[in-house]
């Protein structure tokens, strides 16, 4: 009655976490993927969060390609070509940063009325060390050489050329560009090769958006193609990469699930003969996946995607609980739904406790994202273990089956296997074989939380990448200076302090170049103190012989500059005339200096190491960095996980039976990382998460297969291990269904992440009868053992 | 800006082969050297008088050219292949390699279409009309692209007889430059040792 009872309530338990997410699916659910949502608390930085995700939305948004041709005009051709093409998808927007006529026009009006306060770097210096004079002849020799650049109303107002010699300065990247016509070209070897940039309106990684920009690119390339067949196309962006990337995914994940579900539905069918055992199983894991997302959505309000990913793994488990029920459809001598629980209950119940303990020292972890995990893996499991217990027995209504004598008999081997004494040698050989390779293995285990390895980028991409690269020259790192201040003067002026140090960096070829924001729009400070380097070392001394020189009338009284407002970087971002500077002003006082070419990071984080105010963003590095901290945690509470198993294990078996539970388990999660080395991989979180799932997994079949030991069925004259045996068997090749086949994966973390699983779980079932002899010592005056008994 | 020098190097170097009639064209080739004098005079809107410049340059087909004025003060601008450096009293005041000033690349692609004689470099960015009579003959270019910012010309004017003896420069805002080029004199063989020694400085960059 009591049960029947609880089977409803748990019932309406469901209903309501059902409604639940009902409603929280209706408000439009949406996971988080940023990485923030996974530091630990305290490490949390939203600036720093900010600044790496417009400097990565404003590279990832950058589409670049390079069109060579051995002909000047059919490059040109192809390339206006494929820009409209690229234009007509709507999808994308011109780059806004070609320096053409145009643009240096408006530049040139954006400057001119505050010139008197701005000055090169190079100028600067010459002021500075009492040079003027040579700023004086170099004007002169402007206006009198043969390449007469200035024009008469520049000398006019600015007789000694420092504002051309400004614009000279200002450090715009693709160095090796050259506008031709008003396209960037470079030629090399004969071949004319022409810059197309574009900028992406969506996310590059929307599949809709690589489909509709990818599938525009292609097509114009091979029409154009088909024109001039000599015509080249090299690729850079995100975008590219993107699609590569997801069409892989795609289509691997398409076969891959496939798989799993097929070969699970029918491994199903065919061992039980019946479709009920398969609705229990999806039932089950239904109301687990449903449960455990409505309740951690309720705990924190949002879930991370890669919580809901690893989490969705891990209850994955819950599928053992159901098979060991069903299992008991072999058994004779549990005539009815409700023996079957009996039977399988103890064995339930303890895989459950020894999972929850450790998904719950996952809990421990200040990681939101551990701990989100954890969360919904406990809600998940105990939901899928109540339904299992409340609900199957009422919903089965299947008698013994009859047909699986042989699959027992075939599942009984693996008992014989560790018993028989003619299988000694081979036991023996087995475990000298697991020791070596674990010795061998576990010996060239090194970590590798190096996100880079983990990405599948595209060989031929790649390739192209540095093709482009070495012909624009050193393209826009995802490193950057992140330059934080109370507002933009001081900004700009930090930028202004840090400036003789990039200078170096860029000397000694750390990097190839940057920008400042402050090479564009210097502080006021700065050009208070040009203007008066101007009066003082230039035009006092030169001014009028300059003047003279050129044939001007004497300078006019003093129209006086100093009353021009210094240029803001407010008034320059305004006009939006400035390229790439809208890039670098995050907000007031919040700016990036862009860097390109870094080839040591290292260096440039020593280089400013003390300076307040800015500090290298590495998003590549931290993400790692990030990832290792997981790893080491995720070690860490495997452990903690494990040793907190014990007692319960302890309390069941004693303590030799406790040793003898956790030793299968154990050798997996010792032989499993040990193969990953030897087969090249570098240790990372994703091993680290299969081996967690793989203590939890092999816990339990070594508790299932303790439970059936000889001592449960010697009582009562019936040995139950063959259908425990099916059980496992069971268990471990659905499993292997779901998370070995992952090792097929060519996405570097899930091949990592499966080739452990597959390892591991296969170990774990292999060695589970060791644990067997750990029921012999149980007590029997368990509550556990006196339901069964019952 | 950079335009009007590649038409004015052009025309240094050979006379129209159209014009063949009357005045011999000279075409230069490898191995050859043209040197000679230039008077420039840059007439500026606003400025008093016109800036005056006087000199001697020195043609190397294949290697570059040397502008060397004299007066008002001394300056040295080498042009080659792989930029532009000027000099003067002995301080560096400009240094562009060809990769940093726009045009620079395409004015070496034509100046060696135009040392070999191939006008249709030219013949793409401007409307050329000829007039010829025994004395000489007269060339005016007009750019085909009206406004094209990246072409701050109205009108070219050259005149000459065998060799390139004038040429007017016409600018937009109507600033002009006057070039005369006296005492022109064509030879075979390398140029002297301090002229292959001021080309090459062009060439590291």
């Amino acid at each position: 009655m009591s049960r029947r009872l609880a089977a409803w309530a748990w019932l309406a338990l469901v209903l309501l976490a059902g409604l639940y997410l009902a409603h929280r699916i209706q408000d439009g659910l949406t996971f988080r993927t940023d990485l923030l949502a996974l530091l630990p608390r305290e490490e949390q930085d939203p600036l720093l969060q900010r600044a790496n995700e417009a400097v990565s939305r404003a590279l990832g948004r950058r589409v670049v390609a390079l069109v060579g041709d051995a002909s000047r005009e059919r490059a040109r051709a192809a390339v206006q070509s494929l820009s409209a093409d690229l234009k007509a998808t709507g999808l994308v927007s011109a780059a806004g940063d070609e320096i053409g006529a145009d643009r240096m026009k408006a530049m040139g009006a954006l400057y001119f009325p505050h010139r008197r306060g701005l000055l090169s770097e190079g100028d600067r210096a010459l002021l500075l060390a009492g040079r003027g004079e040579e700023i004086a002849l170099r004007a002169l020799s402007q206006a009198y050489g043969v390449f007469g650049m200035a024009d008469a109303n520049l000398l006019r107002a600015d007789p000694f050329l420092l504002l051309p010699s400004f614009f000279t300065g200002l450090p715009f990247p693709l160095s090796k560009l050259t506008p031709d016509d008003g396209l960037l070209t470079v030629v090399e070897d004969g071949t004319t090769w022409i810059l197309v940039t574009a900028l992406l309106a969506g996310e590059p990684f929307e599949l809709d958006v690589q489909e509709r920009v990818i599938g525009a690119f292609d097509a114009a390339v091979e029409r154009l193609r088909r024109d001039s067949p000599g015509l080249q196309v090299k690729r850079l962006g995100a975008v590219f990469f993107a699609q590569a990337g997801s069409q892989a995914a795609l289509s691997e994940s398409s076969w891959l699930s496939s798989l799993s579900l097929g070969g699970t539905v029918l491994l199903i069918l065919l061992v039980f003969r019946r479709v009920g055992p398969l609705l229990h199983n999806l039932l089950a894991l239904g109301v687990g996946l449903g449960v455990g997302l409505s309740g951690s959505l309720l705990l924190f309000g949002e879930l991370h995607v890669a919580a809901l990913l690893f989490g969705t793994s891990l209850i994955g488990v819950a599928v053992d609980y159901s098979l060991h029920y069903s299992a008991c459809l072999f058994d004779r001598t549990a005539g009815t739904p409700r023996e079957r629980l009996a039977h399988v209950l103890p064995g339930i119940v303890l895989g459950l406790l020894t999972t929850l303990i450790g998904y719950m020292a996952l809990m421990l972890a200040p990681f939101p994202g551990l701990r989100q995990i954890a969360a919904f893996s406990i809600l998940g499991l105990l939901a899928a273990f109540l339904t299992v217990a409340l609900w199957l027995p009422s919903l089965d209504r299947a008698a013994p089956l009859r047909h699986g004598a042989g699959m027992l008999a075939a599942a009984g081997r693996l008992w014989r296997f560790w018993e028989d004494a003619r299988w000694r040698p081979a036991r023996v050989l087995l475990l000298v074989a697991l020791g070596l390779v674990g010795v061998l293995g576990l010996s060239q285990l090194h970590v590798d939380d190096d996100v880079r390895r983990l990405q599948s980028l595209s060989p031929e991409l790649v390739r192209e990448q540095e093709e482009i690269q070495r012909r624009i020259g050193a393209t826009t790192a995802t490193q950057f200076l992140l330059v934080r201040a109370a507002d933009d003067e001081a900004a700009l002026r930090r930028e202004e302090d840090i400036a003789g140090t990039l200078a170096a960096l860029k000397g000694d070829g750390t990097i190839a170049g940057y920008q400042t924001p402050a090479s564009f729009v210097p502080s006021a400070r700065r050009q208070a103190e040009n203007r008066g380097l101007l009066r003082s070392a230039l035009e006092g001394p030169y001014l009028a012989a300059q003047r003279e020189q050129l044939g001007l009338p004497p300078a006019p009284p003093e129209k006086d500059g100093e009353a021009t407002a210094p240029l803001t970087l407010a008034t320059a971002l305004g006009r939006g005339d400035v390229p790439f500077l809208s890039e670098l002003v995050l907000g007031p006082g919040l700016h990036v200096v862009a860097l390109q070419g870094l080839t040591r990071p290292d260096a440039v984080r020593a280089a400013l190491a003390g300076v307040e105010g800015v500090r290298l963003v590495d998003p590549t590095a931290d993400f790692s960095a990030l990832l290792g901290k997981y790893r080491q945690r995720a070690l860490l509470l495997i452990a903690g996980s494990a040793l907190l198993m014990v007692p319960v294990l302890v309390w069941r078996y004693g303590w030799k039976g406790a040793l003898r539970t956790m030793l299968p388990s154990s050798l997996a999660l010792a032989i499993a990382p040990a193969v990953a080395a030897l087969a090249g991989q570098g240790f990372t979180f994703f091993h680290a998460m299969a081996l967690v799932l793989i203590l939890s997994v092999g816990v339990d079949y070594s508790i299932f297969c303790a439970e059936s030991g000889p001592a449960s069925g010697a009582r009562e004259g019936v040995d139950r291990r063959p259908v425990t045996m099916v059980a496992v068997w069971l268990a471990t090749l659905t499993t292997l269904l779901s998370f070995g086949l992952l090792a097929f994966s060519q996405v570097a973390a899930v091949h990592s992440f499966g080739l452990t699983m597959l390892v591991g779980v296969s170990l774990s079932f292999l060695l589970a009868p060791l644990a067997a002899g750990a029921g012999a010592g149980r007590k029997v005056t368990t509550p556990a053992r006196a339901q069964t008994a019952n | 800006m950079t335009r009007v020098i590649l038409a004015l190097l052009a025309f240094l170097a050979f006379a129209p082969p159209a014009l063949a009639a009357p005045p011999e064209p000279a075409t230069l080739s490898e191995g050859q050297v043209l040197r000679g004098r230039f008077v420039q005079e840059r007439h500026l809107k606003g400025f008093q008088k016109p800036l005056k410049s006087e000199g001697h340059f020195t043609l190397v087909p294949g290697r570059g050219l040397l502008w060397r004025t004299d007066k008002p003060f001394a300056m040295t601008t080498v042009m080659s292949p792989s930029g532009i450096v000027q000099e003067v009293r002995g301080a560096e005041t400009m240094r562009l390699p060809a990769s940093k000033l726009p045009f620079l690349s395409k004015l070496y692609a034509m100046l060696g279409g135009a040392l070999g004689g191939d006008l249709r470099s030219l013949e793409g960015l401007f409307a050329v009309k000829r007039e010829s009579d025994p004395a000489g003959w007269r060339m005016v270019l007009v750019p085909l692209k009206a406004d094209d910012p990246a072409m701050p010309i109205r009108r070219i004017t050259l005149t000459g007889a065998r060799l390139v003896e004038a040429v007017e420069i016409v600018k937009p805002d109507g600033d002009s430059d006057v070039l005369r080029f006296l005492d022109q004199e064509l030879t075979a063989g390398p140029p002297a040792e301090d002229e292959a020694r001021l080309l090459g400085t062009a060439d590291r960059s």
